[in-house]
């Protein structure tokens, strides 16, 4: 029988900095097994709220519940099941791919065998298996690819993704499109904030619009497109970027 | 151009909405007014000696040997604490239109930052002179304060040019290693020769107390007292202008040079290598977390150039600094000769520190979110660092050993085994220091660069200060040993200092834990920041 408990609920959740908030009174529930976009302007929060539900960052007040457990008092628990895309790089760059995934691995508590064996499957599905480098020495793109691959060693339940694609060409974000389809299919969830809103809008069945700190629009993807207008269109509708464009004499 | 990257670089460093910057800007603050006043105070020294008409004769004579160690200070002390300063990242302002001889012009004024010290001991010098009657009093001002700006500059120019070869050579893998000996030999080759005895004349004759007229040092002397003041002058004019030329040359060559190239790794082999099975030792003996974790720093470590750098000198440079002290006492059987390997291990644990348990985050940069975001309990992170960090230090021990033999110090196994209890009973005390300085003062460390900045060098100083404090247990049991003359009090107070120790680390590492816990955003953001067009190493 499924776990009826939602993937990730948030009740009233503030993280102020110097008093201003960043994040101003969040309140989401989340289901199992959705594919849910975080989407908002730059400056929104997304990062500052997946930040805080990987437990990287305490928030001022509020409470947070993931996979049925509460944060922080059971952190361990729900550290273990939780896949970590974040927006800067969690990787340790003296390290190749191969040594770095077996590393996390372990920190997850796989078995150095087990461990190894995934770090090579993974490599190989990310087409990096070939590559000895160091991880100082890979491009953004390959870093990207890396943090995914380790975000996927321990099979987790619940995927927190910050930027996945950024930096990604177009046939790695195809994998790992892919990839993150496939696991929402076998039942984990997913959560991701991405500026490429087409990926969006062909991925993810639920969706939130944050806005300084709050959010403005929450739903099925379908019900917020209303069946006209593209992501794109509302995104920009509701944040209240539609701006004329004025051209500058000098750039003439 | 210049106003355009000094603001730039301003505006990186203002970090005053964090927390922990602010406590890590006071710190910095407290350190730099203790070094600097260190200064300070033998800046007014040298002032008053300068300016007493009596000494006309000993300041005419030694003041040449004094410029020669505020230039072998200004040029060496970088090079022996592996603080180069802070200095241009060619690699972000390479894209811009930006003129070669404006930014030669930046990283000459960064030079500053490396040796402010010696500009004060300078300072005071110049007064002293001016305050000085037999030298013309304050009429004599143009003169000094010419020359004095002159040998400023002299020496501002070639640690450019020596920062940016070193900087070069140090950064190449393969050679780095070899460039680091031979420089250790170097610079310490004047004080073994003149311990052999042998060539002294020759350096007699290379190095008149100073006085060979042709030297930078005794030019800007002549020039400073008006003993030869048009020949100091033209001597000196010549040594600026061939110090120019060095400094234009090498950073001319910098700007060409791929750092990235030079350090690139292809880890070709299939099969583990030897090193790779050494990595995999503790693993046996450990289980997972603190497996992985302790092999991950040990890799991470030894593929990191500023850590090779720093443990090489921990064994080369402690042995040539107190090799010559201890064979001197050889025949009076005297305390440096007795506990020779003890010395240079404590020597080396504390030269480690740097870039081991001070600061055991600073490598990771942003990659300790991983530290924090696995399902791991931070005193397991913590000490799995400190475990690798012991493994080097002790690492590091049993090479000095082996030198010590191949030396024929006459070292017994009983003193080596002192050696490895005395050092890891000191090695307690210092990680629980560093544990607390690890959380509380995180930094970010750039692992490809060779060479940390001035900032560092004045923490290393005064954290000298501090060792005699963290290692007082280890050194009662040598007062013992030595005022009672007895084996058994020597032992009795190592056995309490290992007691105290252990209860010393597990205090400190439960409140390192309780600090990354409330501290884990403010560590987390102080080593996720990015860095301006400055670097500071």
């Amino acid at each position: 029988m499924p776990d009826p408990t939602p993937a990730i609920a948030v009740r009233d959740l503030r993280k102020l900095y110097g008093g201003k908030a960043a994040v101003d009174g969040l309140n989401l529930v989340v289901p199992r097994g959705c594919f849910f976009g975080f989407l908002g302007p730059n400056g929104a929060g997304k990062s500052t709220t997946v930040r805080m539900l990987t437990g990287l960052i305490p928030p001022s007040s509020g409470s947070i519940e993931l996979l049925g457990m509460r944060l922080p008092e059971q952190e361990l628990e729900i550290k273990k099941r939780i896949g970590l895309v974040p927006d800067e790089s969690l990787l340790f760059d003296r390290l190749t791919g191969a040594e770095f995934l077996e590393f996390v691995g372990r920190m997850y508590g796989l078995a150095r065998p087990v461990a190894r064996e995934r770090s090579r499957s993974l490599l190989d599905l990310f087409e990096l298996l070939e590559n000895r480098k160091l991880i100082a020495e890979y491009s953004k793109g390959m870093r990207k690819r890396v943090a995914m691959a380790a975000s996927l060693i321990h099979h987790p339940d619940l995927f927190l993704m910050d930027e996945p694609f950024e930096g990604v060409d177009a046939v790695g974000a195809r994998l790992m499109k892919d990839i993150l389809a496939d696991q929402v299919r076998r039942g984990a969830t997913i959560f991701l904030t991405s500026h490429v809103l087409e990926v969006v809008e062909r991925l993810c069945d639920r969706v939130a619009i944050l806005d300084r700190g709050k959010i403005i629009r929450e739903g099925p993807m379908a019900e917020l497109r209303g069946g006209t207008e593209s992501l794109e269109d509302v995104f920009v509708r509701l944040v209240g970027a539609e701006r004329e464009f004025h051209e500058l004499d000098w750039l003439k | 151009m210049i106003r355009a990257i000094l603001r730039a670089q301003w505006l990186s460093m203002r970090t005053f909405r964090l927390a922990s910057s602010r406590r890590g800007a006071v710190f910095s603050l407290l350190t730099a007014i203790l070094w600097y006043g260190f200064w300070a105070v033998l800046a007014a020294v040298a002032e008053e000696l300068t300016a007493a008409a009596s000494l006309r004769a000993r300041i005419v004579a030694g003041l040449p040997l004094g410029l020669l160690g505020v230039f072998a200070y200004w040029q060496l002390a970088p090079l022996a604490s592996a603080t180069m300063g802070a200095s241009l990242d060619l690699r972000k302002l390479l894209v811009y239109p930006a003129p070669r001889s404006a930014l030669f012009s930046v990283e000459i004024l960064l030079r500053i930052t490396t040796c402010a010290e010696m500009l004060l001991v300078l300072m005071g010098v110049s007064v002293g002179l001016l305050r000085n009657p037999a030298f013309g009093a304050w009429r004599s001002a143009p003169r000094v304060l010419g020359a004095m700006a002159a040998f400023v500059a002299f020496n501002l120019l070639l640690s450019a040019g020596m920062r940016s070869l070193l900087e070069r050579l140090l950064g190449r893998k393969r050679i780095r290693e070899v460039v680091v000996l031979i420089l250790v030999l170097a610079s310490s080759l004047p004080r073994l020769l003149a311990f052999t005895g042998v060539p002294t004349r020759y350096l007699r004759q290379l190095f008149p107390a100073g006085r060979n007229p042709f030297w930078p040092w005794a030019a800007a002397a002549d020039w400073l007292l008006g003993t030869h003041p048009g020949a100091g002058a033209a001597v000196l004019a010549a040594w600026i202008a061939l110090a120019y030329a060095f400094g234009r040359w090498q950073f001319a060559r910098s700007l060409r040079y791929d750092l990235e190239e030079a350090q690139a790794t292809v880890l070709a082999a299939k099969e583990p290598s030897p090193t790779e099975k050494l990595y995999r030792l503790p693993s046996l003996v450990l289980p997972d977390p603190l497996g992985a974790i302790v092999e991950n720093e040990l890799r991470s470590l030894s593929r990191t150039p500023r850590f090779r750098l720093v443990f090489i000198m921990g064994f080369t440079f402690g042995l040539i600094v107190w090799l010559p002290l201890a064979l001197q006492g050889r025949a009076a059987h005297s305390a440096v000769f007795e506990n020779f390997l003890v010395v240079v291990s404590l020597y080396a644990l504390t030269l480690l520190g740097q870039v081991t348990y001070w600061n055991s985050f600073g490598f990771d940069r942003s990659a300790v979110q991983v530290y924090f975001s696995a399902p791991v309990a931070i005193s397991r992170s913590l000490a799995g660092k400190n475990i690798a960090a012991g493994i080097f230090i002790f690492l590091e021990l049993a090479m000095l050993a082996a030198l010590s033999a191949l030396l024929r110090m006459g070292i017994s196994p009983a003193k080596i085994a002192e050696a490895f209890l005395v050092t890891a009973i000191a090695a307690l005390y210092l990680l629980s220091l560093g544990n607390l300085s690890s959380v509380y003062y995180p930094r970010l460390m750039n692992p490809q660069r060779v060479s940390v900045g001035g900032a560092a060098r004045r923490t290393q100083g005064l954290l000298l200060l501090l060792y005699p404090v963290a290692l007082l247990p280890v050194l009662l049991a040598y007062l013992a040993r030595y005022a009672f003359k007895s084996q058994f009090a020597f032992w009795a107070i190592v056995a309490v200092a290992a007691a105290l120790g252990a209860a010393i680390y597990a205090m400190a590492m439960e409140s390192a834990v309780q600090a990354a816990r409330l501290r884990r955003e403010t560590i987390l953001a102080e080593l996720s920041r990015g860095e301006g067009p400055v670097v500071a190493g």
